[in-house]
């Protein structure tokens, strides 16, 4: 496949950032984290119903056991990411700027690992076993919105899927955990993918991968046809990341307003959590640990660290050497859509890509002004919508006139606002107005 | 091509809210929003038509009639007799409506019962009288003037619900911004004049 | 003489005929009309709050003729207007339940500590969303004036970034309630004086690191007087379904530590008394 000749995909809409600061962290492989003398590790790391804890204050637990269970369909098993003692169920700093109960664990500093599963020939396994590993192993969506990935492969039956994408798009600038990941262990990525497939029954698979990795694509171009895998090259543009536009790119299918990707006839999974599929399949592993980019401009070396759920921030930013200067802003996730922190206390967990201070001047803000109906949020707006009219609509409290402008489409994806040249807090308004919506229905 | 005349001219060259100036008071009182704005503009429509209609049967044989030769005039009465028919039938529709659209009938509130004294209807019939025209061509008039009432009311009724999300300075929100905009839409409309 | 006789004719049989058909109109279209309700909606405030559960004072009045509602169920009226109203019914005017608002928070911007820099949208609902707003306690005031904004009855004052309420304003609606995101307003009976203003469930420590004037749980007042309070978890509260409610020298007779069991009218004026505070602001 000749560069030239390659097809780039792409959506409608859309913005591309400036200066991306990828290449702070893109250039260094994956570390490992040290391990610490304690974590925290959150209960509540999926959407969903929090799972139930197992253990009892005073427990030895090893690495990958069971620390709580799954309660209900959609909720997710919580394992040990080390071995130690179990201390208590604490309150810690939760993302969402609120206190959420935690397990603390006392590391014994061996890492003792328990016994891990039987690996699954996968190519032959009934995919109702796959499935069930799947579960047991604890995996949720690693992109971001942790929904247990178990869920996700048992769509309703009267749902026809018969495409699978996966994401390594990774549009958010500064973070590049998904890049090293796809070019360190393409096969790790393209194995899950495959399992994935066998798992829905689909054998039209996609990894879809922004152009600015180039050899990433190369990489993982290497070994796709020994899984049955198809490369999307696309183009750099955000949010390329986000489920609806990478569906849109690559099938030229749109996913109906209110409805989910499988109601296009796709699923769509993040890279990593492909890889933690691998590594629950054939390994036999649980998901305590995932790939983080630690970075930002005060950071003093920003990088990637397989970093285990319940790690601090704050020492995952020891990790990277600590911070060179003040930071303005503590993000978790990216600086597009990730979520501003109050406090470095705060643990990682399943679904944290990464870990971004930002420096004062970056961080910096303005005051806003009125509309000036220049139509840039129309153009940059991914999901075709009016984020002027409904920031105004807001803004007037008529939150009526936001829903029936289709408020509950948007994605958050924070283009409108990136764009506004009135600074316009477009995004805040969507959210308030998802939310007073949503208390109305009840 | 008389009867199309009349008709563009009631609508849009000679409109009665945006040219004449006549029926101010439900544009800018009901122009709220565009749901009530329809049911007024249903309601001008009815009374405008009907009442054309009878104040021009009035005008033409009962105001003016011979007896053993002799001409009797009543124009002195048509004033009189115009108001007394026009508040007659918006008792007729305030009397429905309450029945038919009890919701309706809140929104309207008092403009219901002030159509009786709506310039645009009294001015209808005078300007049917003053023209002399014949009964159908008074009802087309009629008709189309409440055509043209409707279009101003909703065209207004429209903009002001879009003004709702805009934020004018202080000293501009409400009734300021709203008699702007009045203004802006009756300059618009000097443009059709001329066609007819 | 001619003219005239046939001008009066003219008008007296237009008329006839115009109040013959809408005599008939009247007929068809005639409707059941309660004029009880009418006179129920006007006795009644008229603010359209809601604090009844019905959609506005017509609709309440039209409850109350129909006999499900008692007169009082409106936390607005005063006593008068309730008797007055079930009075010209002729029913009794059932149970008076009088109750207020209060912001379960003293954490203003001097006692609470704020831990992020937030500039965006000043409503407390949109500042909720963002990493749970910039308090450093997640359960305090926003102090960013939605209540104040929703009161119909402009009982909510905004000081030094901390809702109070105007007792003698306030009405009891529960308008403020449903438009706090952190649920930090309660409706508490009238003639309740004490309460206790914190609202967090955290333990002590926590709340300590972040406020000044936090609820410890440290049962001090529960001890003092063991019928008037309770401690739930790590926070004291008021209770209000005890008689006699406590007081203001009940509230001496305590010495709260952190100063957070206050009366309502210590409360406001704290607020008022803080150096920066002024009315224009």
């Amino acid at each position: 496949m000749s560069k030239s000749s390659r097809e780039v995909l792409s959506f409608q809409g859309g913005i591309h950032p400036s200066g991306d600061g990828k290449q702070l962290s893109s250039g260094n492989p994956i570390q490992i984290a040290p391990l610490l003398d304690r974590y925290r590790v959150m209960i509540s790391q999926n959407v969903g119903k929090p799972p139930k804890p197992v253990v009892k204050p005073g427990d030895t637990v090893k690495k990958y056991q069971l620390l709580a269970e799954a309660d209900g369909f959609v909720s997710a098993n919580l394992h040990s990411p080390t071995s130690g003692k179990i201390i208590g169920i604490v309150d810690v700093p939760g993302p969402m700027g609120t206190l959420v109960p935690a397990i603390e664990i006392e590391a014994d500093g061996l890492d003792e690992a328990a016994e891990t599963w039987p690996p699954i020939a996968w190519r032959d396994a009934d995919p109702a076993d796959l499935l069930k590993r799947v579960g047991d192993a604890g995996l949720v969506g690693m992109g971001g919105a942790a929904f247990p990935t178990r869920v996700k492969f048992s769509p309703p039956p009267e749902k026809k899927i018969d495409t699978l994408i996966l994401n390594g798009a990774e549009c958010e600038p500064y973070l590049t955990a998904d890049h090293r990941l796809m070019l360190e262990h393409p096969e790790k990525v393209l194995e899950g993918a495959a399992i994935s497939g066998r798992m829905l029954g689909v054998s039209n698979i996609y990894i879809g991968v922004e152009v600015n990795k180039e050899d990433a694509i190369q990489a993982l171009g290497r070994r796709a046809s020994e899984y049955g895998v198809k490369i999307a090259t696309l183009k750099v543009q955000y949010p390329q990341g986000s489920e609806k536009q990478l569906i849109m790119a690559i099938t030229g299918r749109a996913v109906p307003a209110g409805g989910l990707p499988m109601d296009a006839g796709c699923v769509v999974q993040n890279v990593g959590t492909a890889a933690a599929v691998t590594d629950a399949v054939v390994s036999g592993i649980p998901l305590v640990e995932r790939v983080t980019t630690v970075t930002g401009e005060v950071v003093k070396n920003p990088g990637n660290w397989m970093l285990k759920i319940g790690t601090p921030v704050i020492k995952a930013i020891e990790f990277a050497g600590g911070v060179t200067a003040e930071p303005g802003k503590l993000i978790l996730g990216g600086p597009m859509m990730g979520f501003a922190q109050k406090s470095f206390d705060v643990p990682v967990s399943k679904n944290t890509s990464g870990i971004l201070l930002l420096p004062v001047s970056e961080a910096l803000t303005y005051g806003s002004v009125g509309c000036i109906r220049c139509g840039r949020c129309l153009e940059a707006c991914p999901m075709n919508l009016m984020p002027c009219l409904l920031g105004n609509a807001v803004e007037g409290e008529k939150f009526d006139i936001a829903a029936q402008n289709h408020v509950m489409d948007c994605i958050e994806c924070g283009s409108c606002a990136y764009v506004c040249p009135a600074h316009r807090p477009l995004v805040q308004h969507m959210r308030r107005a998802k939310a007073e919506i949503r208390k109305r229905k009840k | 091509m008389k009867y199309l005349e009349l008709t563009v001219g009631a609508v849009l060259v000679y409109n009665f809210v945006l040219s004449r100036f006549l029926g101010i008071c439900p544009f800018l009182g009901v122009s709220k929003r565009l749901s009530t704005a329809m049911g007024m503009s249903g309601a001008v429509i009815f009374v405008m038509t009907i009442a054309s209609f009878i104040t021009s049967l009035v005008y033409r044989y009962l105001l003016r009639f011979d007896i053993d030769g002799r001409t009797v005039d009543l124009g002195f009465l048509q004033v009189l007799l115009f108001i007394l028919i026009i508040a007659g039938l918006v008792q007729l529709i305030e009397i429905m409506l309450q029945k038919l659209s009890p919701m309706l009938y809140q929104a309207l509130g008092i403009y219901l019962p002030l159509i009786t004294t709506n310039c645009a209807v009294l001015g209808a019939a005078t300007i049917n009288a003053n023209n002399n025209y014949t009964v159908l061509e008074a009802t087309i008039f009629g008709f189309c003037s409440g055509i043209g009432f409707a279009l101003a009311l909703l065209l207004f009724s429209s903009l002001r619900e879009r003004l709702e999300l805009a934020a004018p300075p202080q000293a501009f929100q409400g009734t300021p911004i709203a008699l702007v905009t009045a203004g802006i839409l009756a300059m618009a409309f000097v443009g059709f004049s001329g066609l007819c | 003489m001619e003219t005239i006789l046939f001008a009066i004719l003219l008008m007296a049989v237009i008329g006839l005929v115009l109040g013959l058909v809408i005599g008939w109109f009247a007929k068809i279209f005639q409707i059941e009309s309660d004029s009880r309700v009418e006179l129920v909606t006007e006795l009644l405030p008229g603010a359209n709050c809601g604090g009844c559960g019905k959609a506005g004072c017509s609709d309440f009045a039209k409850s109350v003729v129909s006999g499900e509602n008692p007169p009082s169920k409106c936390p607005v009226s005063s006593k008068e207007q309730v008797t007055a109203i079930a009075l010209a019914l002729g029913i009794d005017a059932g149970e008076s339940f009088q109750q207020r608002a209060v912001v379960c928070c003293g954490g203003d911007r001097e006692q609470t500590k704020r831990l992020l820099n937030y500039n965006g949208v000043v409503d407390c609902v949109s500042a909720s969303l963002v990493a749970g707003g910039p308090k450093g306690c997640s359960y305090g005031c926003l102090g960013m004036g939605t209540c104040a904004r929703k009161c119909p009855f402009g009982a909510i004052e905004i000081i030094n970034n901390l809702a109070v309420v105007h007792r003698e304003l306030c009405v009891g609606c529960g308008t403020c309630v449903a438009a706090c995101p952190r649920g930090v307003i309660k409706l508490v009976p009238a003639d309740a004086e004490v309460h206790v203003y914190c609202n967090s469930p955290a333990k002590g420590p926590a709340k300590r690191q972040v406020c000044n004037v936090p609820c410890l749980g440290c049962r001090k007042c529960a001890r003092a007087f063991p019928n008037k309070f309770k401690v739930d978890g790590f926070k004291a509260q008021v209770n209000y379904e005890a008689k006699p409610l406590p007081t203001a020298d009940d509230v001496q007779a305590v010495g709260c530590p952190t100063g957070c069991l206050l009366t309502a009218d210590e409360h406001l004026k704290i607020e008022q008394n803080e150096p920066e505070w002024s009315p224009e602001k």
